[in-house]
């Protein structure tokens, strides 16, 4: 029960409490930049979602198993050399950043040549932003978020495992699908209205993703009410 | 035993290595799975292409016609640019016949500077056309240039420049791509085929009746129907002489020459390039003898007004 509980709160949180673009700010150039056409929006949110699916399981997975301290394959590695609590205490974390930027850059190169191959219509609206996916903060705060989770934390039974990293990239993704499709919806009504010259184009859309945070923010602490309510601790 | 900054070290190097085998075993599989062909011809097309990306074929970019040309059939000889050279290029790819293509060119329809325009009033608004054309009394004429050079920013090839409050084209570095066109708006400027290097234009855009046309222009045209009568090129449409570019060609008639003499207010006019008549006749002409670089023109004139 309490482990369906934490999940249902990640899931909860990363996809609206505590959404990515819209609460933390990360991945603000696809929301701004592919927001045009909620089509678009959708494909754009479903090729995130995907990254951030795959690098979340990989960076937890590699995080797991080399690079946290006492981590299996490396202390493995490093007994060769070392006295068992030196090998022990060896630690890659120096490496994350560059690992997930690896894992990320990896996971969307395959994502564009999958999408080029089946979808060209969303690969050519995509444009630019395909590979700048590569780039988005969204999918390596995530990784991040993972890995604070994982990585030097006090009482070990706590650490996040497989499951919860999975739930918090997939919703995060979902997060992020769902807060630049309402962008694109009212993009798509902007076009109608009779916009002010100075506010046309990218100013008029940052005053709208900042309405719409402020929006969001009506979340806040819903989490813990959610917790109390269902006896999570 | 080596020491255990050593072994990190060492971890690093090898994680990072074991990562780009597996990653790069990966990616080399997908690629060969999901390859798309593509048709080597878009390639060479774009290659031929100028790549000025201007929009004047119509398309998003060169890349964009290029597909189309390969992919639908679209005709070789849209590319306002690279003209017929580019088309004989792009047909030579295609194994197409090109047919002829006429190049593109804007015209201005009004021959209005500074001193001829009546009714001008102070306008000390945002200095553009698309501004100015919102409120009443900039200038009597509703129809003319207004010569806040909305053109001249629009347009890429450095072709078109407000000379005395007048849009002036400069045809030898135009290419055609018709930005000044949908920048004008007032719509006096139109694209029009030119069959030789020179073409005859009414230089007014004014529709109103005569009397109306006096009180606000020195130039304008009066909508008398003279050069109508005289040659069936011309034909009288809202008080305003238009030429049927369909039926125009580059060899003036008598009738069409006696037309632009019989015109009272001088507005069947030749634009295009300068022939070397026309060269020689202006070496004649008083010219300053030093040209002094605006150095104006590279910086933002847009005023903000908080």
């Amino acid at each position: 029960m309490g482990y369906a509980v934490d999940i249902f709160l990640i899931a909860v949180s990363a996809a609206l409490i505590n959404n990515f673009v819209l609460y933390y700010f990360v991945g603000i150039c696809p929301f701004i930049g592919v927001s045009r056409r909620v089509e678009m929006a959708l494909g754009m949110g479903g090729a995130v979602t995907f990254v951030i699916s795959i690098a979340s399981f990989l960076s937890w997975t590699i995080t797991t198993l080399v690079l946290m301290p006492g981590a299996p394959l490396t202390r493995w590695a490093a007994g060769f050399f070392l006295p068992p609590e030196a090998a022990a205490a060896v630690d890659l974390t120096i490496l994350t950043y560059i690992v997930y930027i690896f894992v990320i850059a990896s996971s969307v190169q395959f994502v564009e040549m999958y999408v080029r191959r089946f979808y060209p219509p969303l690969y050519k609206s995509f444009g630019v932003f395909l590979p700048l996916i590569t780039t988005n903060c969204a999918i390596l705060f995530a990784c991040l978020v993972i890995m604070g989770h994982v990585v030097g934390v006090e009482n070990p039974a706590e650490a996040w495992d497989l499951g919860k990293a999975l739930t918090l990239g997939f919703f995060g993704g979902v997060g992020f699908t769902i807060a630049i499709v309402i962008m694109a919806g009212i993009r798509e009504e902007l076009e109608l209205c009779d916009v002010p010259e100075p506010f046309k184009g990218a100013a008029i859309t940052l005053i709208i993703g900042g309405i719409l945070a402020m929006a969001f923010m009506g979340f806040t602490g819903v989490d813990s009410g959610l917790r109390a309510a269902l006896g999570g601790g | 035993m080596v020491s255990s900054a050593w072994v990190t070290i060492g971890l690093s190097a090898g994680v990072l290595l074991a990562m780009a085998m597996v990653l790069g075993y990966v990616l080399g599989w997908a690629d060969r799975k999901f390859r798309v062909e593509v048709d080597p011809r878009v390639v060479k097309v774009i290659d031929v292409l100028p790549g000025a990306n201007c929009g004047g074929c119509g398309y998003v970019g060169c890349g964009e016609y290029a597909e189309a040309v390969v992919l639908e059939h679209e005709a070789v000889n849209k590319c306002v640019v690279g003209g017929q050279r580019c088309a004989l290029d792009v047909a030579l790819i295609m194994g197409v016949e090109v047919g002829e293509t006429l190049p593109y060119r804007p015209i201005v329809h009004c021959g209005a500077h500074y001193e001829d325009r009546l009714g001008r009033h102070e306008y000390r608004g945002e200095p553009r056309c698309s501004a100015a054309n919102l409120v009443t009394g900039v200038q009597a004429c509703t129809y003319g240039c207004l010569g806040f050079g909305d053109c001249q920013q629009a347009c890429r090839f450095d072709a078109i420049h407000v000379v005395d409050g007048l849009a002036t084209v400069d045809y030898q570095s135009c290419v055609g791509c018709g930005a000044c066109a949908k920048a004008c708006p007032r719509n006096i400027i139109t694209i029009t085929p030119f069959k030789s290097e020179q073409v005859l234009a009414v230089a007014c855009s004014n529709k109103d009746k005569g009397r109306d046309v006096m009180a606000v222009c020195r130039v304008g045209c009066i909508g008398c129907g003279a050069c109508a009568r005289i040659s069936s090129l011309f034909r009288l449409e809202d008080n305003l002489s238009t030429i049927d570019y369909d039926a125009y060609t580059p060899e003036c008639s008598l009738e069409v020459m006696e037309a632009c003499k019989k015109c009272p207010r001088k507005r069947l006019v030749f634009v295009g390039i300068p022939t070397p008549e026309d060269r020689r006749k202006a070496r004649d002409l008083e010219a300053p003898d030093v040209v002094e670089p605006d150095f104006k023109t590279t910086v933002d004139d847009t005023e903000w007004r908080g």
